[in-house]
């Protein structure tokens, strides 16, 4: 690969795109957690589950603001860097991102003030609706975005007239034939993502000795949720393997590592392949004998058909797709395992005692992040060379900009970027060791909407504001 | 129904609701840097920190409306304007997280204090520049950019990036007029009284150099002189009444005055470049997408729209009055 424009222009959008998702992935759970969690605490009046929410709403704060200002980055970089590619698709998938902004970025900033810094200010009740509504916004935000990127894997509804794309069915461009089960893919995904932070957190805290009531309320949600969701995640994953099997064969063919139009019988499964695209062949394969054919054709003899089915020009790279799978794939094997632990552990009543399962599950801790980025690295490179699928190539997207250029800003974006994730992670690194809150004020106000407009409970949140701090 | 001309409304709105709102909190965040004193540059920030995300929000909706409505300007302007839009991001991004970053991490604070105003300013000069480069004009060929990225460092443009931060200093100096207690009193008055000036100083000197380097200024002004005269007077009259009223009750005067001031500026740009989306080159009508994609788009605004507004107007009012100098986590 040479730099030429087209190469720094994907190089940067994939960067760009892949710092940004660890964080909505994160905002998506985590949301969700703490609208559980508060709902519990409403019921319950149980101060750990306020403790356990103050803990990780300043986390996700912290990550959600990282998470806007590296996607405001996106909403121009479509015409940054593929200019030709905005101007065909934008009738399809502008309408939806800003649908995506209208229903869900405002909703988000709207309540997000409010849940951060407006526990003085409101009650209770109308505090937890603020947080559900910005868990509904991660959530809408999820499913336009979802089907914008699913329109891109698998277009329908739209014609091509004197080279600019017309909608004829705005039902078929929004429910594409992957849309519907990519959606539900990826938001198990990141429910599963902040369980295992929170679980990882929880045996962290376990581990060491320290602030127990929140450490095992921690990992027994953390388990419990992963548990349930790795369980559908499987089934869900097994659906879209199908779907896009039947959509995009080129993108299966390439993650499994076969080359031939037929593999050998019965088919190994490689874990670890060295491709040689142009000679379209692998220089070293390692898999386990038969599993191949039994998991990928669900017979024991079957043949998996390989990557020369699709043609030469129409081929994605097979390393990065095969490798992204592997990794999406193999974590979430992990996360089965340790599922299935945690409830023979529990059974067994040793789920907080145990040292091995903690340490494992503190190694876990960004399991579903690691596991996004790899689906998404199948879905983004197995998609190649188009970036419409089937309508318009990668290659004639890009924009009249230099490569000097791209070359200046990539190196701009990745040490800025980088300097964002340091003081992320040094931040986090510094909250987890300082440990949750003991004291915890709880808003004074009775919290019906009323409350909010009526100045009394104002001057107490004032008063509040003056003696605390 | 005319739908380019209803979805260019709707860019407007966007905006326009952009820079009236991110300006004053962009302009906070430069008059940071003037702000010495730890405990005022606290509440300065903590005066825009419940809802300059909501702000920002308009920003994307401005971009991806263009996108959606107007994909064959969208994809001329990005690499147009390109080095000035990714700085603009990164700079924001930069600001968006030191919100968060200084207040959790207090050892760093001057350093990160130093980031959010520096951000701030590189974000207002970048658009500025932007303008600037619009008002100048951009070479297209066919649908596509066929200048250099370079283009819009100019002179021009540069003196338009003067103009907007001084623009965005009047903004942030009226809503700590507005929003901060006796703490910052003499310091907005102070502001508001240099910043303003400037802003209008250097705003003559643009407008009198487009009519130079651009002939469809002209143009526009030979066929809505009206208009054109209209919206200039009412800048300049809002512009006294700022002025009037800084450190006069009630305290929300200058931020009104400061807000008509700059909404009606933002309407004489727009009627100097109607119908043009990619300004004197691509009409609107030009550079639709198809007509199903724009209704899909202005049902979505329609509906959508008056709810966004009513739940931010609920967010500013949960935050109403003088800004607790202790912030708002008690």
């Amino acid at each position: 690969m040479n730099l030429n424009a087209a190469t720094l222009a994907r190089v940067q959008f994939a960067f760009t795109v892949s710092f940004h998702i660890i964080f909505p992935t994160m905002s998506i759970g985590l949301a969700m957690f703490l609208a559980v969690i508060e709902g519990l605490w409403l019921k319950t009046k149980d101060d750990l589950y306020l403790q356990i929410y103050r803990f990780w709403l300043s986390i996700f704060a912290m990550g959600f603001g990282v998470g806007v200002v590296t996607g405001i980055v996106l909403s121009f970089e479509f015409g940054l860097g593929f200019a030709r590619f905005a101007q065909l698709a934008g009738p399809a998938i502008g309408p939806m991102i800003a649908l995506e902004v209208l229903t869900s970025f405002f909703l988000e900033a709207g309540f997000l003030g409010i849940m951060l810094f407006g526990i003085q200010r409101v009650g209770p009740k109308l505090h937890y609706f603020a947080t559900c509504m910005v868990a509904l916004g991660t959530l809408l935000s999820a499913s336009w975005i979802l089907s914008a990127n699913s329109w891109m894997q698998t277009p329908d509804g739209v014609e091509v007239r004197n080279g600019r794309l017309v909608v004829i069915n705005w039902w078929h461009v929004v429910n594409n034939p992957s849309w519907l089960v990519r959606l539900p893919h990826m938001l198990t995904a990141a429910y599963l993502t902040a369980s295992f932070l929170v679980a990882g957190v929880g045996a962290w805290y376990l581990l060491r000795g320290k602030h127990l009531a929140f450490a095992k309320k921690s990992v027994a949600l953390g388990t419990s949720f992963a548990t349930v969701l790795i369980a559908g995640q499987v089934f869900i994953g097994d659906l879209l393997y199908g779907t896009m099997l039947n959509h995009q064969p080129s993108k299966m063919q390439a993650a499994e590592g076969f080359w031939e139009r037929e593999s050998a019988s019965p088919a190994p499964y490689y874990w670890v392949i060295l491709p040689d695209q142009k000679e379209q062949r692998n220089r070293f394969a390692l898999g386990i004998p038969n599993l191949g054919s039994i998991w990928l054709t669900h017979s024991l003899y079957g043949r998996v058909k390989g990557l020369k089915n699709t043609p030469r020009d129409a081929q994605p790279m097979m390393g990065i797709v095969f490798y992204g799978f592997r990794i999406m794939y193999g974590t979430a094997i992990l996360m089965f395992a340790v599922a299935t632990s945690s409830l023979w552990l529990r059974w067994k009543r040793r789920l907080f005692t145990t040292k091995w399962f903690l340490r494992l599950l503190v190694a876990m801790t960004p399991s579903g992040i690691i596991a996004t980025l790899g689906g998404w690295y199948v879905a983004e490179t197995g998609r190649q060379p188009w970036v419409i699928f089937g309508l318009l190539r990668t290659i004639d997207a890009v924009s009249p900009v230099p490569a000097k250029t791209l070359l200046t800003t990539l190196i701009a974006f990745v040490s800025i970027y980088t300097f964002f994730m340091a003081a992320f992670l040094f931040f986090v690194a510094h909250f987890i060791g300082r440990g949750p809150d003991l004291a915890l004020q709880q808003a004074e106000a009775s919290g019906s909407l009323k409350n909010a407009f009526r100045p009394h409970v104002l001057d107490r949140a004032n008063a509040n504001a003056t003696v605390g701090r | 129904m005319d739908m380019p001309l209803l979805c260019a409304g709707f860019a407007a709105v966007s905006v326009a609701f952009y820079v009236l709102l991110d300006g004053f909190d962009l302009g906070v965040g430069a008059l940071l840097l003037l702000q010495p004193h730890e405990r005022s540059r606290n509440h300065m920030v903590d005066s825009i920190t419940p809802t300059w995300d909501g702000n920002e929000t308009w920003l994307i909706m401005t971009g991806v409306t263009l996108l959606a409505a107007f994909p064959i300007a969208y994809g001329i302007l990005m690499p147009a304007l390109y080095i000035p839009i990714i700085v603009m991001l990164l700079a924001l991004g930069l600001r968006g997280v030191s919100f968060e970053f200084r207040t959790q991490m207090k050892r760093y604070q001057r350093r990160w204090d130093a980031i959010f105003a520096i951000g701030s300013i590189v974000a207002a000069c970048m658009q500025g520049l932007i303008l600037g480069a619009l008002l100048q004009g951009i070479s297209v060929e066919g649908a596509a950019f066929s200048g250099s990225v370079l283009d819009c460092f100019r002179p021009f443009p540069a003196l338009c990036a003067i103009c907007v931060l001084a623009g965005y200093m009047v903004l942030g100096g009226c809503w700590l007029h507005f929003k901060a207690t006796a703490l910052l009193y003499g310091f907005s008055k102070r502001t508001l009284r240099v910043a303003l000036p400037l802003f209008l100083v250097t705003f003559c000197v643009v407008a009198g150099i487009s009519f130079f380097i651009q002939p469809g200024i002209v143009a526009a002004w030979h066929s809505h002189p009206l208009l054109l005269s209209i919206a200039s007077g009412i800048l300049f009259l809002a512009a006294l009444t700022l002025f009037a009223s800084i450190g006069k009750h009630p305290d929300i005067r200058p931020m009104a005055a400061g807000l008509v001031m700059i909404a009606a500026g933002i309407a004489g740009l727009a009627i100097l470049m109607f119908p043009m989306i990619v300004p004197f080159r691509v009409s609107i009508w030009d550079a639709s997408s198809s007509r199903l994609s724009q209704i899909f788009l202005l049902t979505g605004a329609i509906v959508v729209t008056p709810v966004v507004l009513g739940y931010s107007f609920f967010a500013y009012w949960v935050f109403r009055g003088k800004t607790p100098e202790k912030g708002w986590d008690g």
